[in-house]
């Protein structure tokens, strides 16, 4: 595992502000830390990356301990902080070569040049981040956050203030970061559209305590949600038989709405109606996925 | 450069390159222009004599250049942390002492520059008399460890305070309390508590020197019990500084 907390306990000014949270993040995977806020996620951020004293748990990155070996930990690591601030007076390229070099990294002038544009970040010659857009201040973020080539990366919001394509954008550099480099990510949203695409495993946090924790699809089952879907079917069915674990609840022009029960995986289902004669052109999840565990989870925690 | 170094410069920058750094520095400028100007107007109608014009110069040279340092020393730690830049700092695998000679480093760049902008001050008070030389040397000597440890006190506040106008405050209402001679009038400062003040309060003890350097036209090296009550007060800035810095969380 690249990030191991367990039974983490912290208290701010003699108040508790974390119970228990656990959570563990592999090679190449995007975890999804989630929680309403106050919950307690920029507070295990802050210290899984060893910046607050724990009362008691254990946070393990890399095997190393970021509270008694700070530098080789932060060497191999990218942080996205919820608060990210930057100095308004440098240009992108000077701020991203300031970074660099504290990381005791030289990188040319094309090469910084050539990171800010893999982000999408190519600002005029000269230009001071202090005329950045949201997004553009999102994205420096993150090229530094990016600068050492970092074994693991916890980002906080990383798609804060970016436009549809702008995360798209992200997305895939994320995504290419695991898939390609075996960057672990930590990724704490409140976009379950980003935990969908992005995440395998998430963990909810809810007052200070880890509530749910593993892949999405075992968590969703294991709350026993049915998940409904809309097919759009080019066609009539030949046959209208359905596994038994598909449930068809309405049919309306070219599109049906269907149920599954939990111990289907939703892939198989499709592969299984496909097979039974079903002309399916578009599937769209209605309920079930991440959004509904997460209000049940913390809807139930708040009663 | 080594980390501390790249920081110093980062800290410079941030002083000469920041709207909000030049707008201090103006701000610093436009005080010494309007002192220089009651300081000749008074030289030219006999009311001072040139040494005491120079003694004038450099004390408020001295306090200016601590109220930058105050400034300059809350920006740096409690600014940063609510602008939300010092986090990404310490997050580098650079250690909070190199971080922080870094910021010390800004600091003496911050006085530097004040003290360059000050030199012409002191020349156009002090240039037709002898005392100019022995002026500018004793502010460089007892006014840099007297305005840098104000400054590594603002830091060392600005790491334990919240926010940085409650550290600002606090940094100003100490340095408000030992430039008191200089508002006290003499027989206060004669009291047995006004000399017991005086003799641990940095800010008396380099305009003390001063006085005997510049008017009395004592030697510099005679100087050196205040030169040392000046150092001592660097040193427990520089411990509280450090103290406050290893405690910073985010």
């Amino acid at each position: 595992m690249i990030l191991e907390i367990s039974h983490l306990k912290i208290s701010l000014g003699g108040v508790s502000i974390l119970h228990d949270v656990s959570l563990s993040l592999g090679e190449g995977e995007i975890y999804g830390l989630l929680g309403p806020n106050g919950a307690g996620k920029s507070t295990t951020i802050a210290a899984a990356i060893g910046l607050l004293r724990r009362d008691r748990g254990q946070v393990r990155i890399m095997g190393k301990d970021p509270r008694t070996e700070p530098k080789l930990v932060h060497a191999k690591l990218g942080v996205l902080p919820e608060r990210n601030g930057f100095y308004d007076w440098m240009t992108a390229v000077d701020y991203l070569g300031f970074f660099a070099a504290l990381y005791g990294l030289r990188p040319s002038q094309a090469d910084l040049r050539d990171r800010l544009a893999c982000l999408g970040l190519e600002p005029r010659p000269g230009q001071r981040i202090g005329t950045f857009s949201r997004g553009m201040r999102q994205r420096l973020g993150l090229a530094r956050a990016l600068i050492s080539d970092p074994a693991l990366l916890i980002l906080d919001e990383p798609t804060n203030g970016l436009d549809p394509r702008g995360r798209h954008e992200i997305h895939d550099i994320l995504i290419g970061l695991c898939t390609n480099h075996g960057v672990g990510i930590l990724l704490c949203t409140h976009l379950l559209d980003d935990v969908d695409r992005l995440c395998k495993r998430i963990g909810i946090i809810v007052e200070g305590r880890t509530v749910a924790e593993g892949t999405i699809a075992d968590l969703v089952r294991s709350h026993d949600h049915l998940a409904r879907f809309r097919l759009h079917l080019n066609g009539n069915i030949s046959k209208p038989d359905v596994p038994p674990e598909v449930t068809v609840i309405a049919r309306n022009g070219n599109w049906c709405t269907v149920d599954l029960s939990p111990e289907i995986d939703p892939e198989t289902a499709w592969r299984e109606l496909l097979f039974m004669g079903w002309p399916i052109t578009e599937v769209r999840r209605e309920s079930g996925g991440v959004e509904d565990l997460y209000l049940s989870l913390t809807d139930r925690r708040a009663a | 450069m080594n980390v501390a170094g790249l920081i110093a410069r980062k800290e410079g920058g941030d002083l000469l390159l920041s709207p909000r750094g030049l707008a201090w520095l103006l701000t610093m400028a436009v005080v010494l222009s309007v002192f220089g100007l009651l300081l000749v107007g008074n030289t030219e109608l006999s009311l001072l004599d040139n040494a005491q014009v120079v003694y004038d110069m450099g004390g408020i040279v001295t306090a200016l250049g601590a109220l930058l340092a105050v400034v300059v020393g809350t920006d740096a730690v409690a600014g940063e942390r609510e602008r939300g830049t010092l986090v990404s700092l310490l997050l580098t695998p650079v250690s909070r002492m190199g971080i922080l000679l870094g910021k010390l480093g800004g600091q003496a760049i911050a006085w530097g520059v004040m003290y360059a902008i000050a030199l012409p001050y002191f020349w156009a008070v002090g240039s037709t008399g002898q005392n100019l030389a022995d002026g500018a040397v004793s502010v460089a000597l007892l006014g840099t460890p007297v305005v840098l440890g104000f400054g590594f006190l603002a830091m060392g506040l600005g790491a334990r305070f919240d926010s940085a106008r409650s550290s600002l405050l606090t940094g100003l209402i100490v340095l408000l309390l030992s430039a008191s001679p200089l508002l006290l009038g003499p027989s206060l400062q004669q009291s047995a508590i006004g000399r017991a003040f005086d003799t641990v309060n940095p800010i008396s003890n380099a305009l003390n020197a001063y006085d005997a350097v510049i008017i009395d036209s004592q030697t510099i090296v005679a100087q050196f019990p205040h030169f040392a009550v000046t150092l001592v007060w660097l040193a427990v800035a520089l411990w509280f500084a450090a103290r406050g810095f290893n405690r910073v969380s985010r």
